[in-house]
């Protein structure tokens, strides 16, 4: 178990700046995800973690012990892949096994650590079988065994669940994140799928074109991103995003639609940052489609007008699509509300969870 | 306009049946949509429809004409393959052409006609392109431009978002849906991704190793699913089933699991009726709420009577995971971010007694629903 | 680090060069001898010259035109009919072998068969089998006095043909092990060696009077590179994802449209290496062309053949200028079509 410090990793590829200036900090214990699209670095980082690539710049530390220039095998650390690396012609039990028998453990301890990992992992009953033979889903159970048995002090996980069934996602995201507290393993977990990364880390780290945006709490990157990018990237379905500008009007604040009329005004505590920043004049107004409420008809918290322009039933749930002058913005209603296209729509809004954004630099003004 | 019917049609390749005496009736201007797992038969299925696949046995039907023997080129169907198959030699253009000089049309037509569904895509600025310089969404939109431009009565699409990025799926899909609408043609859309096909259908057909499993309304398929594995493929986090035995109880019955009881009283109860319609009245079943069916309370109440520990948490943002422990099993609720709960805590909980299901633990079929046959009491157990 | 890795590269370097010249050296050597003046022609005398000290393009002249030749096979003088030759019996084979091995290939690539493939073992014996039984036959023919005519032939190979036939059956019917692959046998036809079934062609060449015939000869390289277009073709045909075909068919082509207008302009470069690669083949071939050929048609390896005479010995200057001139039509074939020769036409059709 080990704390994980980076200071300044910096990794350059010829004239590519795949990672830079990236500072981070995983507490013991802790679960972090290394989130972003593709390209944005994360796996590079957990390479650099690992060991399996030298930052052009910058340090790794373990528990405050510089690790830049140690060799991969020996930082202690277990690894778990998309494409489950396990041995296909051995049993279950001989591929738990494997990363003690090799260290030379004694048999009886052998058998009382995969006995363990097996209940951990609930695949008890299939030691005994050859691991060929498994299901694509108990394959990757058995690679996360083979991985932690050796007990490292850090585990890293590259989009391990990307490969199987979305039911079997849903329940190895609790899995895991149960097993995690169990053993208690610091574990840095790379993906592009934000519901595993919400679901599961303790800290989100979000990433794009090499660069660290955000990193936080699953509540603080959803409620407080500090950008577009994360904000969009974050959450599902999308936040909504309006082009605005912002209006004074006897003095009251309002957000002014840029693609139409609507008007949104703003309370006293965003009227002054907005009306003491410099910067942009270009405003993007953020918010979540739970936070929109539409109804038929117009009700005394009706702020905005539209037209429904498409209607998608989800079960639990439906995504109302409602065209306000040229944008179209997402709200989610319930699941028995289904506007036909065309139909007027009245927009509410819960404007305590709204977000305002500069147009250019795309950060948030909150 | 087309209304395509598959008379139990039977596909083998080798030793595998791919697609097992399916029946399928596809009513005309429908958005059909056909959703299973990997090797349930979505594919083979839709190509026995275009004719490039022959059924081993069975009919297949279009307006109401046997098509087993027509040419796939003759049954005026179009298809938008799952990799696209884009003639990579050839401009923009001339790929959305290529049906259209096929059929011999008079070069002035087929340029207007060309450009004009170029236009409704948004193509239109790339028409001299070769598909090699187009971006993932740019080719999605030439290959349905290929397809539509012969104004065929039914399309047929595999799994055509599946390989876009996730931004562009999900404009894609409404995309998608408001051009099934103004078209009005029947279009059959094959995928694995259940909420692609809960959002665009109105009606699904839920496939597994080949056999239909369902074929209903979206909301059909989700609130009263004819098996387990429906009630599986449906449904982000999937349906919480929970094993328990029946067992009789003062006349009536009670499905018994160590945190709770559900009980139906009387001898007559459809419940009694529904269970003895497998052969063996207490033979085990599993009970089948959904996730956001589920409520999570810190303290009990007449309510909240099932006790339950929290395992872990899983912050969504718009919505909390929690993974709960009840008896010897786990399950998985929903809860509004806004309630906060802590990890390893006892909790109570209370089903939503309109919307649970009853499943024969063997064989997978839904026995019971309390939104068609009634409500069951539900009494938890102090001590698990 | 610096010392032994200089004399390292250094030995490499050297390794090199040697190698290299070793195998470039009769390609020089042929180049300067084909502008070497007669005196400069033999090392006899105990000079050797390295580079011509004299060039001259007599040698050109010499084999261009009417020479007083006393070879009795070379009727013409001039090398220029067996150019012409060469040039009608290599194209002509490998347009031959081109139009039915890409069809075949296609076929191949596209319609699997599921069942009636042999392994190689399988077809070997069949081979033997086959032979095993058409012995007997054989004797019986030679007996009679008829093999040498057309008609004992023609009946001998339908017998062959029938007696194929059966054991065929037999095969299909009483065989159970693993299956083969249909291409990989039609390949390994070409690892059978020509030269093997060279005297029986010439026989049956001669009774169909086919020898010293251009049809003849293009007949004979059609087949046997036959087997090298299919193999090479299939391959490059299974590179076209079969999910095009499909779709010019769901657009409404025929299987043949689909073929030619989709498919073919796929692998245009594939047919173009295929092509140089037969052509090459069929204009470096010397033995059957020997055989099949006589006076009229003689193809240049055969004409140069005939540049030895007792008479004036060697004619080496004169080999050495048809030898350089041989070279120029498959090197311009080549350039002609390096455009086609382009990978990655199919990039973009196919999302991955």
């Amino acid at each position: 178990m080990a704390s994980i410090r980076l200071e300044k990793l910096r990794k350059e590829f010829g004239e590519l700046v795949a990672v830079e200036g990236l500072d981070l900090k995983v507490a013991d214990g802790q679960f972090a995800a290394l989130l972003g699209p593709s390209g944005c670095g994360k796996t590079t980082t957990m390479n650099m973690i690992a060991g399996l690539e030298v930052p052009t710049s910058g340090d790794v530390y373990f528990d405050e012990r510089r690790m830049t220039d140690v060799p991969p095998g020996k930082r202690g650390v277990g690894f778990v892949f998309q494409n489950y690396a396990i041995f296909t012609h051995m049993s279950v039990y001989e591929n738990l096994g494997f990363g003690l028998k090799v260290r030379g453990c004694p048999e009886a301890e052998m058998r009382r650590q995969v006995a363990k990992i097996a209940e951990l992992l609930q695949i008890g009953p299939m030691l005994p079988m050859n691991a060929g033979r498994l299901s694509v889903n108990d394959m990757q159970k058995v690679a996360l065994g083979r991985s932690m048995i050796t007990n490292p002090g850090i585990f890293l996980l590259d989009e391990p669940f990307s490969n199987l069934d979305a039911a079997f996602r849903a329940y190895m995201r609790g899995e895991l994140k149960r097993i995690q507290r169990e053993v208690k393993q610091t574990m840095v977990y790379v993906t592009h799928d934000q519901i595993e990364a919400m679901s599961m880390a303790d800290q989100i780290a979000v990433m794009s074109c090499g660069q660290l945006y955000q990193s936080g709490t699953p509540d603080e990157v959803y409620n407080r991103p500090v950008n577009i990018f994360v904000a969009r990237f974050i959450g599902s379905p999308n936040m909504n995003f309006v082009r605005c500008t912002y209006q004074a009007e006897d003095g009251r604040g309002f957000l002014a639609q840029k693609n139409g009329d609507a008007r949104l005004p703003v309370d006293d505590r965003r009227r002054r940052l907005l009306e003491e920043r410099r910067g942009s004049p270009d405003l993007i107004l953020g918010i979540r489609p739970e936070h929109l409420h539409v109804h038929p008809q117009e009700t005394p918290a009706t702020l905005w007008r539209g037209v429904a322009y498409a209607m998608e039933p989800l079960g639990p749930k439906t995504i109302v699509h409602v065209q306000v002058g040229r944008d179209v913005v997402q709200v989610i209603a319930p699941a028995d509300y289904r506007p036909r296209v065309g139909e007027p729509q009245a927009l509410a809004f819960d404007l305590e969870y709204m977000h305002i954004f500069d147009g250019s630099s795309q950060d948030v003004i909150r | 306009m087309a209304n395509l019917r598959l008379d139990n049609v039977t596909k083998r390749f080798g030793r595998v049946e791919a697609v097992k005496r399916l029946a399928l009736d596809i009513r005309d201007g429908e958005f059909f949509c056909v959703l299973g797992p990997p090797g349930a038969g979505k594919t083979t299925t839709l190509r026995l429809i275009v004719g490039l696949e022959r059924p081993d046995e069975g009919t297949v039907y279009i307006d109401g004409e046997p098509v087993n023997d027509v040419h796939p080129g003759r049954r005026d169907i179009a298809m938008v393959f799952q990799n696209l198959a884009l003639y990579p030699d050839k401009t923009v253009f001339d790929n959305i052409a290529y049906p259209l000089r096929e059929r011999g049309m008079s070069k002035q037509e087929i340029e207007r006609q060309v450009t004009a569904v170029a236009k409704k895509l948004y193509i239109d600025q790339l028409l001299q392109r070769k598909p090699a310089k187009l971006s993932g969404g740019e080719r999605q939109r030439v290959a349905i431009g290929r397809a539509i431009v012969r104004q065929p009565r039914a399309y047929l699409m595999d799994e055509p978002l599946a390989n876009l990025d996730a931004l562009l799926r999900l404009e894609m899909r409404v995309e998608l849906k408001r051009l099934q609408g103004e078209l009005g043609q029947t279009l059959v859309y094959v995928t694995h991704d259940q909420v692609e096909a809960m959002s665009m259908a109105d009606r699904i057909a839920v496939l597994n190793l080949g056999v239909l499993q369902q074929c209903d309304p979206p909301d059909a398929i989700y609130n009263l699913p004819a098996n387990r594995f429906v009630a599986t493929a449906v449904g982000s986090p999937p349906t919480n089933f929970i094993p328990a035995e029946v067992r009789p109880q003062d006349g009536g019955l009670a499905i018994r699991h160590p945190a709770f009881t559900l009980s139906a009283e009387g001898s007559r109860h459809p419940l009694r009726l529904a269970l003895e319609s497998r052969g063996d009245l207490t033979a085990p079943v599993l009970v089948g709420v959904r996730p956001e069916d589920v409520r999570v309370a810190v303290s009990s109440s007449d309510a909240y009577c099932v006790p339950a520990q929290v395992s872990v948490i899983e912050p969504l943002g718009g919505e909390t995971i929690v993974d709960l422990r009840l008896g010897p099993d786990l399950i998985k609720a929903v809860v509004p971010p806004t309630q906060r709960l802590e990890e390893s805590r006892p909790v109570w909980l209370a089903f939503e007694a309109g919307r649970m299901h009853l499943f024969d633990s063997a064989s997978g079929a839904r026995l019971y629903s309390t939104s068609q046959l009634g409500e069951l009491a539900c009494r938890g157990h102090e001590n698990p | 680090m610096a010392k032994p890795g200089i004399w390292r590269a250094a030995l490499r370097y050297v390794l090199i060069i040697i190698v290299v010249g070793v195998f470039t050296f009769p390609t020089y050597w042929m180049v300067t001898m084909a502008f070497k003046p007669r005196a400069e022609w033999s090392t006899a005398a105990g000079t050797i010259y390295w580079v011509p000290q004299n060039p001259t393009l007599e040698n050109f002249a010499t084999v261009l035109t009417e020479y007083q030749g006393q070879f009795f096979r070379a009727n013409q003088s001039s090398a220029v009919p067996s150019i012409r030759s060469s040039i009608i019996v290599s194209v002509g084979g490998t347009l031959f072998a081109l139009l039915l091995g890409t069809l075949a290939a296609y076929g191949l690539s596209r319609f699997t068969l599921e069942t009636g493939d042999l392994p190689w073992y399988i077809a070997l014996g069949r081979l033997g089998a086959l032979v095993v039984v058409l012995l007997p036959f054989m004797v019986l023919w030679a007996y009679l006095g008829i093999i040498r005519y057309w008609y004992g032939i023609v009946t001998f190979t339908f017998l062959g043909i029938a007696a194929d036939q059966l054991i065929g059956r037999l095969l299909a019917r009483y065989y159970k092990g693993p299956a083969g692959s249909l291409a990989f046998s039609i390949l390994q036809l070409r690892m059978f060696p020509p030269m093997a079934i060279l005297i029986p062609l010439m026989i049956m060449w001669s009774a169909f009077r086919l020898v010293d015939t251009w049809y003849g000869l293009v007949a004979v390289y059609g087949v046997v590179t036959f087997p090298f277009v299919v193999w090479l073709m299939k391959s490059f045909f299974d590179e076209v994802p079969r999910e095009l075909d499909e779709a010019a068919i769901v657009d409404g082509s025929s299987n043949w449209g689909a073929f030619i207008k989709v498919v073919l302009p796929l692998v245009k470069g594939g047919l173009a290496s295929t092509a140089l690669f037969v052509f090459i083949l069929n204009w470096s071939d010397f033995l059957v062309a020997l055989l099949l050929t006589n006076r009229d048609w003689p193809t240049i390896p055969v004409f140069l053949n005939t540049l030895v005479s007792s008479e004036i010995g060697a004619q080496h200057g004169p080999k050495a200028a048809l030898g350089l001139l041989a070279v120029i039509p498959p090197v311009v074939f080549g350039l002609i079509i390096q455009r086609y020769l382009v990978r990655g036409l199919t990039f973009g059709a196919i999302k991955k």
